[in-house]
């Protein structure tokens, strides 16, 4: 069943006067029980898909879109009481900077239990029910890791190092037992060893809750260590859409193979200390937007078509958005 | 002999004046490395365990307790930071916050010159240019402000920082860490040629095992303050000896074969 389904998401901005589109067309699908990564580099939209889905959206950038839908209920005409209620029970998101996500002037404690839906609680007395909320936090704060936990919950969100504040972020996330978590950059600045315990959380949560999982990040390593399905994202643009595998082994995009290029251990044959293959030029401000493919003047296979916005099309289950795509022949056959 | 040798250096944070006794807390060291011309070591280790503190060591912005650092047989004074500063630079962790914001770029890079060199304005100006260039910026970026540049600018800049005063060793802590895949790439070929054309040294503090793997010829694990490994990078990456080393190489392969 399709628990998330976005299609041509388009928010726009208004900067001096002019609308940016800050999404042009992002769609995004996610099933039930899937871990799906969404990637893309900073500025590509990839936290503002986030925010539009939790509804954390300032309310004076527009959002239009053919469907965004939670299992099939509209979340743009829907009443702000009703989407909260989703975003508490159903989709829970890990946010990116966790220190600043975090509530400054409370500790971790009160946050985390204030957080505990109600019906998890044991006991009809109030101090029975601290005592069931504290329990309930000790376990989930060991379950991500965190081996102090008395010490991490009597503290503020700054007195603790980032990567304790992450991983705390993701028991807040997960202590409502949500059908989707969306994880925004949990990976970022975590060491390999605590990196792989995160993930492996992850997928123990996948096989044995039927969590699904929307990963979004840029670390390709992490990623191909636990998506199924990955949606690649450049500058507000959808431009590939497909399994993991297919799309890491016979990538359509152009950019998506810089992007697969640009993991060296993602290549065992490469060379100790010879150069990488890399894209020229840098990732474009919003200010300065180009036309069509958003890829086109950093694209090494760009022509004077791509001043056009490619369409969507679709081989088994692999989208793209490419004029001239790679792996294929000129009629488009893989 | 090495290019930079660090004999026995030793760390330990000072005891505040109303603690009379009691646990110290962090300690750093011994520790003992060397360093060859053209040469890229990579220090690895969990978080807290003293990488970014040695990166400052070496650099000279903490003073060690005990202990030497060598450059080409010369010990590097703490107190003579001429001699220091245009031998042994650094690039910082996150070289957006290491940036002035109220300084063009070019003054940026006209500052460590105006002290360190003896070189008249012009003769600045023109190293500026030829430095910028070097990294791949071009002429006009002199008098542009750090807001006005992007990640990946902003990290050449930095770099060109380290590299105007022509050190012999660059010391970088986690360059890559804020910078996107594509960029990362252009940055890591950026070094890669700087060092084949300059013949530069680097030591460089990293999470991104991929990255160390492909960068660096020997690789330093640390741990709780020491070094606990050192070996060639392709020989470590393929026989860790001790449990740390073991754990972190495992943890990055384990994600790899995952696939």
């Amino acid at each position: 069943m399709i628990l998330l389904d976005i299609k041509n998401l388009t928010l726009e901005i208004e900067s001096n006067g002019v609308l940016v589109k800050a999404l042009d067309k992002a769609s995004l699908i996610l099933e039930e029980g899937e871990i799906r990564a969404l990637v893309g580099e900073s500025g590509s939209g990839k936290s503002l898909i986030v925010k539009a889905i939790s509804g954390a959206l300032p309310p004076q950038w527009i959002v239009t879109a053919d469907r965004m839908t939670w299992r099939g209920q509209n979340l743009l005409t829907m009443t702000r009481a009703e989407r909260r209620k989703i975003m508490r029970r159903d989709i829970a998101v890990v946010f990116q900077d966790p220190v600043a996500a975090l509530d400054p002037s409370a500790t971790l404690q009160e946050q985390l239990t204030e957080s505990i839906p109600e019906e998890f609680v044991a006991g009809t007395w109030f101090w029975q029910k601290r005592r069931s909320r504290l329990d309930i936090a000790h376990s989930l704060l060991h379950k991500v890791g965190i081996k102090d936990t008395e010490y991490c919950m009597a503290h503020y969100a700054h007195e603790l190092p980032v990567d304790i504040c992450q991983k705390f972020m993701i028991a807040m996330a997960l202590v409502s037992q949500p059908t989707v978590l969306i994880a925004d950059d949990p990976t970022r600045g975590m060491e390999t060893n605590t990196k792989r315990q995160i993930l492996s959380l992850f997928k123990n949560l996948n096989k044995t809750r039927d969590l699904s999982i929307l990963f979004v990040s840029h670390d390709l390593v992490a990623i191909s260590s636990m998506a199924d399905t990955m949606t690649v994202l450049y500058c507000g643009q959808t431009v590939e859409d497909g399994p993991f595998q297919s799309v890491r082994k016979k990538p359509f995009h152009p950019y998506t193979k810089a992007l697969m290029d640009s993991a060296p251990s993602f290549s065992p044959d490469l060379q100790p200390k010879s150069a990488l293959i890399a894209l020229g030029g840098t990732i474009p401000t919003l200010q300065h937007l180009p036309i069509g493919c958003r890829l086109g003047p950093r694209c090494p296979r760009a022509q004077k078509k791509c001043v056009e916005t490619p369409v969507s099309r679709k081989i088994n289950q692999h989208t793209y958005r490419c004029h001239f795509p790679m792996h294929l022949d000129d009629k488009g056959i893989l | 002999m090495s290019l930079l040798q660090i004999d026995q250096l030793c760390y330990q944070p000072k005891r505040p004046w109303y603690k009379l006794a009691g646990d110290d807390g962090f300690q750093l060291g011994p520790v003992s490395f060397s360093l060859e011309k053209g040469e890229t070591i990579s220090i690895i280790g969990e978080n807290s365990c003293g990488k970014s503190l040695l990166a400052k060591l070496i650099v000279g912005a903490e003073t060690p307790t005990a202990g030497r650092i060598l450059l080409n047989g010369q010990t590097l004074e703490n107190n003579h930071k001429t001699q220091r500063a245009s031998n042994v630079r650094m690039v910082f962790r996150h070289s957006a916050h290491a940036l002035n914001p109220s300084l063009s770029i070019g003054q940026m890079l006209d500052e460590p010159l105006r002290l360190n060199t003896a070189l008249s304005a012009k003769g600045r100006s023109e190293k500026i240019f030829k430095t910028l260039k070097l990294v791949g910026l071009m002429a006009d970026h002199f008098y542009f402000y750090k807001h006005m540049l992007s990640d990946g600018q902003q990290q050449r800049v930095a770099l060109a920082r380290a590299l105007i005063l022509d050190p012999q060793v660059i010391v970088a802590d986690e360059p890559f860490a804020a910078l996107d895949p594509s960029v990362r790439s252009q940055t890591v070929n950026l070094l890669l040629k700087l060092q084949k054309e300059l013949g530069l040294a680097f030591i460089f503090i990293s999470h991104n095992l991929g990255i160390v793997r492909h960068m660096s010829d020997r690789t330093i694990v640390m741990h709780d303050g020491q070094i606990v490994e050192m070996n060639l990078t392709q020989t470590l990456f393929l026989d860790p000896q001790h449990s740390a080393s073991k754990q972190l190489i495992h943890a990055h392969n384990a994600l790899l074969s995952l696939q």
